[in-house]
């Protein structure tokens, strides 16, 4: 097995018992970039420079005998709306072609605390807003087990790179499924944390409400690692949660004797696609065999979630994305005519058209006379399929699901149709609109498949449970495998 | 529903061109359909006992940031100020 390949546990311990550098880590995987990066189109900026310092760095502190973090000397990608002080940060917008953040965002702080190499930033869809990586204004990343797909999105770069082994893990954003589905896609695990787990100080909002940092990795395990690195209370973000968390990864045991997993109808009906089911379901039969128990269960609102997902989004989005106006950063237009249409060319010369779809619609449910027909709505569905979820983890430990209702589709497939774009989103939207936690991990598939990602929804702050549940189906499996590239 | 691209579009300080109007008419026509399909519901919409807020103490605090720092991604500076268009006769 190539040094790349190997997962962050154990290329972790292969730095404790120093048999690799940081240094010569950095540099494999460095030159695994340079093999691949041109099929796979992963990274919007490379940082080789800062990564190797950065790597010489831990390898001198680990030479002095220093206590190190586990993710120490690991070279991890991070996507490209996530503040990098000094290293550009675009969020794939021509708006922000040029911005140098002045500051890290929080879970940077964590991750340069805890010795991590950054190899640079990852692709993803403009702002945040896609399902495909096909609306980044640089470039369309490709799914590494067919590079004529799309590797999902909108973090397709992150969950790209890590499949691809151009990093060893990444960090990525979810806010109607931005992790989950694009490592679901790319064969990769994708955790999204509970609302208020991991701090957003410093992540260019989408939906504030509903945004989340997290992690993409090969194995459950690495995760598990990288979550407990960046989750915890943050004075910078008045949503982030007092609490304490558990080492996610030492506490994994691959025990579901007695775990009540639930099935719910609502998200195996019409839409989702045979081979997917089949994935899933044999998925859950694999944790039955094992000693879980499996419970039908319904959650009726989940026909609306999309609705509601899709009014919220955009109403914080317009909202959000006002700030973009051409004074203080990113992109001016050159010729104009005043300060209104200075701010008008410089919008809608900055962003794209998915961007601008999403202003309008978030523009028009806000506005006047439309307000309690379509946002307050919204936000009272949000409240019913929250209290859905509440209702049913009453009964059950987990929730099993697919996490998108089909494999990868070609590039250009649905970038003229947004709804059949937007409806890959039906089966982690909900997450989202309750605030919980839910992780994507590789399906058993034949080597003819593309992947498939078994979707396990938690109750609130239960990530230990999802980690653990993921981590007993990746031992029966065996989890993620390399694509040829 | 008739939805009144350009009205919306000022609002959010966009310009569609006359050639990208049709096509952003229809599709956020569909989209608008799309979402029309939520049922009505009385409830009323109170603060969510999920996601309490402790906000800090109000207390006035140094910035890490200097003016160089910040103005340093302005496409427009001179003599320390931002540069815009004028904006009063």
């Amino acid at each position: 097995m190539a040094i790349y390949e190997k997962s962050a546990a154990e290329l972790s311990a292969m730095l404790d018992k120093k048999e690799i550098s940081s240094a010569e880590l950095t540099k494999e995987i460095f030159s695994r970039i340079n093999a691949v990066e041109d099929k796979v189109c992963a990274y919007v900026t490379l940082d080789e420079e800062n990564a190797l310092a950065q790597a010489a760095e831990i390898d001198r502190r680990r030479a002095a005998g220093e206590k190190l973090s586990p993710i120490a000397g690991l070279p991890i990608g991070i996507k490209d709306n996530i503040s990098t002080k000094g290293l550009r940060t675009t969020c794939s917008s021509r708006m922000l072609e040029n911005y140098v953040p002045p500051f890290d965002a929080s879970v940077m702080t964590k991750l340069r605390g805890a010795g991590a190499v950054i190899t640079g930033k990852l692709n993803m869809d403009e702002f945040a807003m896609g399902s495909s990586t096909e609306t980044s204004y640089f470039k369309k990343t490709r799914n590494p087990f067919d590079t004529e797909r799309i590797p999902g999105g909108s973090s397709g770069g992150s969950a790209a790179a890590v499949a691809a082994c151009e990093a060893v893990m990444a960090l990525g954003s979810d806010t109607g499924g931005s992790i989950r589905q694009p490592a679901s896609y790319c064969g990769t695990v994708g955790l999204k944390p509970t609302y208020g787990a991991v701090s957003r100080y410093g992540l260019v909002a989408f939906a504030s409400s509903l945004d989340q940092i997290g992690p993409i990795a090969r194995t459950v395990e690495d995760a598990a690692m990288l979550l407990s690195v960046i989750c915890g209370h943050d004075k910078m973000d008045a949503t982030s949660a007092y609490r304490e968390y558990p080492d996610f990864a030492a506490q994994l045991n691959g025990n579901v004797s007695g775990l009540k997993i639930g099935i719910p109808d609502e998200y195996f009906g019409e839409g989702i696609d045979d081979e997917v089911r089949d994935a899933v379901m044999n998925a859950a039969a694999e944790l039955e065999k094992n000693g879980a128990v499996l419970k039908r269960i319904s959650l009726p609102s989940t026909d609306y979630a999309l609705s509601s997902y899709y009014i919220i989004s955009s109403a914080e989005a317009s909202s959000n994305l006002a700030r973009f106006d051409g004074v203080k950063y990113g992109y001016r237009a050159e010729e104009y005519d005043g300060l209104v249409d200075m701010y008008e060319k410089t919008r809608s010369q900055g962003f794209g058209a998915e961007v601008k779809r999403r202003i309008m619609l978030g523009t028009f449910v806000l506005s006047s006379g439309f307000f309690d027909a379509y946002y307050k709505k919204a936000k009272l569905l949000q409240r019913r399929i929250s209290a859905e979820f509440t209702e049913a983890f009453k009964d059950v430990d987990v929730i099993a699901a697919p996490t998108v209702p089909s494999t990868a589709f070609k590039i250009g497939e649905n970038m003229d149709d947004p709804l059949k774009m937007y409806a890959t989103d039906i089966c982690t939207v909900t997450v989202n609109i309750a605030g919980l936690p839910a992780i994507s991990v590789p399906c058993a598939r034949k080597s003819s498949q593309l992947p498939i990602g078994l979707q396990l929804i938690g109750g609130r702050f239960a990530e230990q449970t999802l980690l653990n549940t993921a981590y007993a189906y990746e031992k029966i499996i065996g989890g993620y495998c390399l694509p040829e590239l | 529903m008739d939805i009144d691209i350009r009205h919306i579009a000022k609002l959010a300080r966009l310009e569609i061109a006359d050639s990208e109007l049709a096509q952003f008419e229809q599709q956020m026509k569909n989209i608008v359909g799309m979402v029309e399909n939520m049922p009505d519901i009385s409830d009323e919409l109170k603060p969510d006992p999920n996601t309490p807020m402790r906000l800090r103490e109000d207390k006035a605090q140094a910035n890490k940031f200097t003016r160089e720092e910040l103005m340093k991604n302005a496409p427009s500076v001179k003599a320390g100020c931002l540069v815009v268009p004028k904006t009063v006769e």
